[in-house]
């Protein structure tokens, strides 16, 4: 291939857990973009790395068992490879799973694609003292096979020698020879005689082509001739008929049998044995009785790791904000410019840039103890633990981390949602989590039972709001189940990998991407929502910010009547506006619109204790926080998603606390 | 003629193995399973079931273990190659091996006291009675089990030509 041309395009396919992600940071280190696929909210990763003479784009293929679609992201692989074929496949195998693997491994060589085979994590097969004998391997698939370890980059320069060879001497692969029974063999035969003699130009093999032709719903997404699309369709209809199965299964049947032969073959008769330390680990982490205790407890540490940790690096963050913004608004250049001037810049951008770098402690921290528990494979033990608890709700039991760790923080915990596996997972979990209670709104909950209720009933107070958070997650979790606002729910079929120890070169690289990421994606959103509401407290400029002639107070007042059924005023209108920045600023906030030095006197004066739960329920239920919504937005992709979740919190907040407060009016308190 | 008698995987319990006979309804999780290769023929062990029920773990016979929902594999028909000794799932009159004797060293000892030992072949003659009654089949000889002394015994199940 000439060097001097387009980029060559090197697609990373594999089944899940391959450990290609780790492969992919490998090769193409912090030279990264991340898209969207097209259509989907299915996250497209792609990287550079220079190859020699060549340019190289690595696309990261989401993980997939076939080429033969269940899930939206083997839908997403399929369309890419008939769409736009790559210039060469890297397909990754775990040297542990082989049979499994390379059920995908021959149906992509049968595209005819050029291919290499990377055998990942080959130091623990060598380490169970396992043998592969891979020149069998790449006998009989015709492509190069390199054996190799992501984890440890042991044969990394390897499979770059091989990647440049094969892109120097491009050569076809042949596609490997898979026995079908004799009515599959005749219908890929005729629809391939039909491909060849149409007019279709295409890299690939045509009875590859055949194949996913024959899988699909419809032709048309791949071929204009209608005469092919015909005889697919009529092939269609008699393999419905004479076969007992469905036409994809029984050609997984055929591929398997091809892949447990040329499994058996490489791995010379040895037998499979498990991993006897992650056999021993299980007995203790899954154990009948001690399992969930355990899991609890280290719940428990991976709270207070993210938050213990988190909150005190937050603390001074904010300390640290908050002195270099008086120090530079004390300086006389900037005294000189003209007060609204002065007040955008510290009270709009600098708050804005502060709100954002809050969230950077806890979004490492969280990361970082995400990837040890996914890293060493506690994750799926979590899932299998939760399972039947979580599938009531119509999600997998990984989703319970993510709400979980919602109650601390909703940001990091919808980002957090990406570990899930389903879309539908996804969508549903991220849904649910800005019903958690987070430490930001207990702070306005603890200063206003602090004002309104004697200090015996206060905690009471605090843990019927956690009670009502717990009842609104799994109510409106149902309600989402009801209406399949994520789409049709997947089977669970997970698999439990075995342990592993996660190397910090991992965990830290994740951390610190998950950071940039939300810097480059989420950060913009959240600034651009701090200056909305700047704008609305500040405007017009000629009355005091946040006062009743303001934007805000004026929208305060106008939304009156909608607030005045659930015993809201005006005042607390405004404060719920500058809580759409953060919860933590709702008291100072209050402060502000109140504009008297003794806040407690004037709103013990001002609202009655109904009112005011009325307000802590609105408070618990609407809209977190311009971060969380925007990291909704940046993780569902979705604008559809993204409202649903604040219309969907805003009507559940009003109802709530209407009924609550007109149900105590009619019970004579007030 | 080989006796052979299919159950649903849902029903089996920890420490059983099953093959594969049939996938069932022609759904998402079986075409699910398929792309993973697990298909009818495929070997299956039960590891365990989740602490809160209706999850179980499997191991595919090629050091992989995954995750299952009881619900969702209630359609799938396997033969059952081994199993805890449990009234619901033995067969009257199959012959069974002894495979593994579970519990304690008391109970080991007690049952190879009484002649159960790993090797051992019985029969269960007549299903449904408690205790459960088991035969040896070399000696003739019978062994009263209790209930929760049957399903610490595992075994594997012998197909023998049938007489009738």
């Amino acid at each position: 291939m000439n060097p001097t041309v387009e980029p060559i395009t090197i697609a990373l396919a594999s089944i899940p857990n391959s450990g290609k992600t780790t492969l992919f940071n490998r090769l193409t280190g912090s030279s990264q973009s991340t898209g969207n696929w097209p259509g989907v909210s299915v996250e497209q990763k792609s990287g550079l790395f220079p190859l020699g003479e060549y340019s190289v784009t690595l696309i990261d293929l989401p993980g997939a068992y076939a080429l033969s679609p269940v899930t939206e992201e083997e839908q997403v692989v399929r369309d890419y490879f008939l769409n736009s074929p790559p210039d060469i496949i890297l397909n990754v195998l775990d040297a542990g799973n082989l049979q499994r693997g390379l059920g995908l491994t021959l149906q992509m060589a049968a595209s005819a694609l050029p291919m290499v085979v990377a055998v990942n994590m080959m130091d623990e097969t060598r380490r169970r003292g396992i043998t592969l004998d891979l020149r069998a391997m790449a006998l009989h698939l015709g492509v190069p096979v390199i054996e190799l370890s992501a984890k440890t980059g042991e044969g990394l320069p390897d499979l770059k020698d091989a990647l440049y060879e094969v892109i120097k001497h491009p050569e076809k692969t042949r596609a490997p020879h898979i026995s079908c029974p004799p009515l599959l063999e005749k219908a890929f035969f005729q629809i391939t005689e039909a491909i060849g003699k149409s007019t279709i130009d295409t890299r690939l093999d045509h009875t590859f082509l055949a194949m996913r032709m024959l899988e699909a719903e419809s032709q048309s997404q791949w071929t204009s001739n209608e005469k092919v699309a015909a005889l697919t369709r009529k092939w269609q209809r008699r393999l419905k008929q004479s076969l007992h199965t469905s036409f994809p299964v029984v050609c997984a049947g055929c591929r398997f049998n091809a892949a447990r032969g040329l499994a058996m073959e490489v791995l010379g008769g040895q037998p499979v044995i498990e991993d006897k330390l992650s056999r021993r680990l299980d007995h203790i982490f899954l154990h009948r009785f001690f399992g969930l205790p355990i899991f609890i407890m280290l719940m428990f540490l991976l709270f207070q790791g993210v938050y213990g940790l988190g909150a005190p690096l937050q603390e001074v963050l904010s300390v640290a904000f908050d002195r270099a913004g008086s120090w530079l608004s004390s300086q006389t250049m900037v005294l000189s410019l003209p007060a609204w001037l002065q007040s955008f810049l510290f009270d709009g951008i600098w708050q804005g840039v502060a709100v954002v770098t809050s969230f950077l402690p806890i979004i490492a921290l969280f990361f970082f103890f995400m990837s040890v528990i996914e890293d060493s494979g506690y994750m799926a033990r979590v899932a299998f633990l939760m399972d039947r608890l979580m599938h009531r709700l119509g999600l997998d039991g990984k989703a319970f981390i993510s709400i979980l760790l919602g109650y601390g923080c909703n940001v990091p915990a919808v980002m957090g949602t990406r570990i899930l596996t389903s879309n539908y997972s996804r969508i549903l979990t991220m849904l649910l989590i800005p019903f958690t209670l987070c430490t930001a709104r207990l702070q306005i909950f603890v200063f206003l039972t602090a004002i309104f209720f004697t200090s015996t009933i206060a905690p009471w107070i605090i843990l019927a709001l956690y009670s009502c958070s717990f009842v609104a997650v799994i109510l409106t979790g149902f309600m989402l189940k009801l209406f399949r606002i994520g789409g049709a729910p997947e089977p669970f079929i997970m698999e439990i990998p075995p342990y592993r120890f996660p190397t910090p070169r991992s965990v830290g690289l994740r951390s610190w991407y998950e950071m940039k990421d939300f810097l480059s994606r989420a950060a913009p959103l959240i600034i651009a929502g701090v200056l909305l509401v700047w704008l609305l407290s500040h405007m017009p400029t000629n009355v005091p910010p946040a006062s009743a002639a303001t934007w805000a107070g004026q929208l305060g007042q106008i939304l009156a009547p909608v607030f005045q059924p659930l015993g809201i005023g005006w005042q607390e209108t405004v404060a719920l506006i500058f809580g759409f920045i953060a919860k933590e600023i709702v008291v100072g906030s209050l402060a502000v619109i109140y504009g008297g030095t003794d806040l407690v006197g004037l709103m013990s004066n001002h609202i009655t204790p109904m009112q005011s739960l009325s307000f802590m329920i609105f408070c618990l239920l609407y809209t977190p926080c311009v971060a969380t919504i925007a990291a909704i937005w940046t993780e569902s992709r979705s604008l559809r998603i993204t409202l649903i979740s604040l219309v969907s919190g805003l009507a559940i907040a009003w109802l709530t606390s209407f009924i609550f407060y007109q149900s105590g009016l009619l019970f004579g308190f007030h | 003629m080989t006796r052979t008698q299919h159950i649903p995987v849902s029903a089996l319990l920890a420490h059983s193995e099953c093959i594969i006979h049939s996938l069932g309804s022609d759904d998402k999780t079986v075409q699910r399973l398929a792309q993973m290769g697990i298909l009818p023929g495929t070997h299956l062990q039960i590891i365990r079931v989740a602490p809160l029920g209706g999850t179980i773990e499997v191991n595919d016979g090629q050091g992989q273990n995954f995750a299952l929902r009881q619900q969702e594999v209630a359609a799938m028909s396997c033969e059952p190659v081994a199993m805890p000794l449990i009234s619901e799932l033995v067969a009257e009159g199959q012959t069974y091996m002894i495979r593994d004797i579970r519990g304690g060293k008391t109970f080991q000892l007690r049952m190879a006291a009484a002649g159960l030992q790993e090797g051992s072949l019985i029969q269960i003659r007549k299903a449904g009675v408690k205790p459960m009654q088991a035969h040896f089949v070399d000696t003739n000889k019978q062994i009263s089990l209790g209930e929760g002394e049957a399903k610490k015994i595992i075994v594997e199940v012998i197909n023998h030509e049938s007489n009738s």
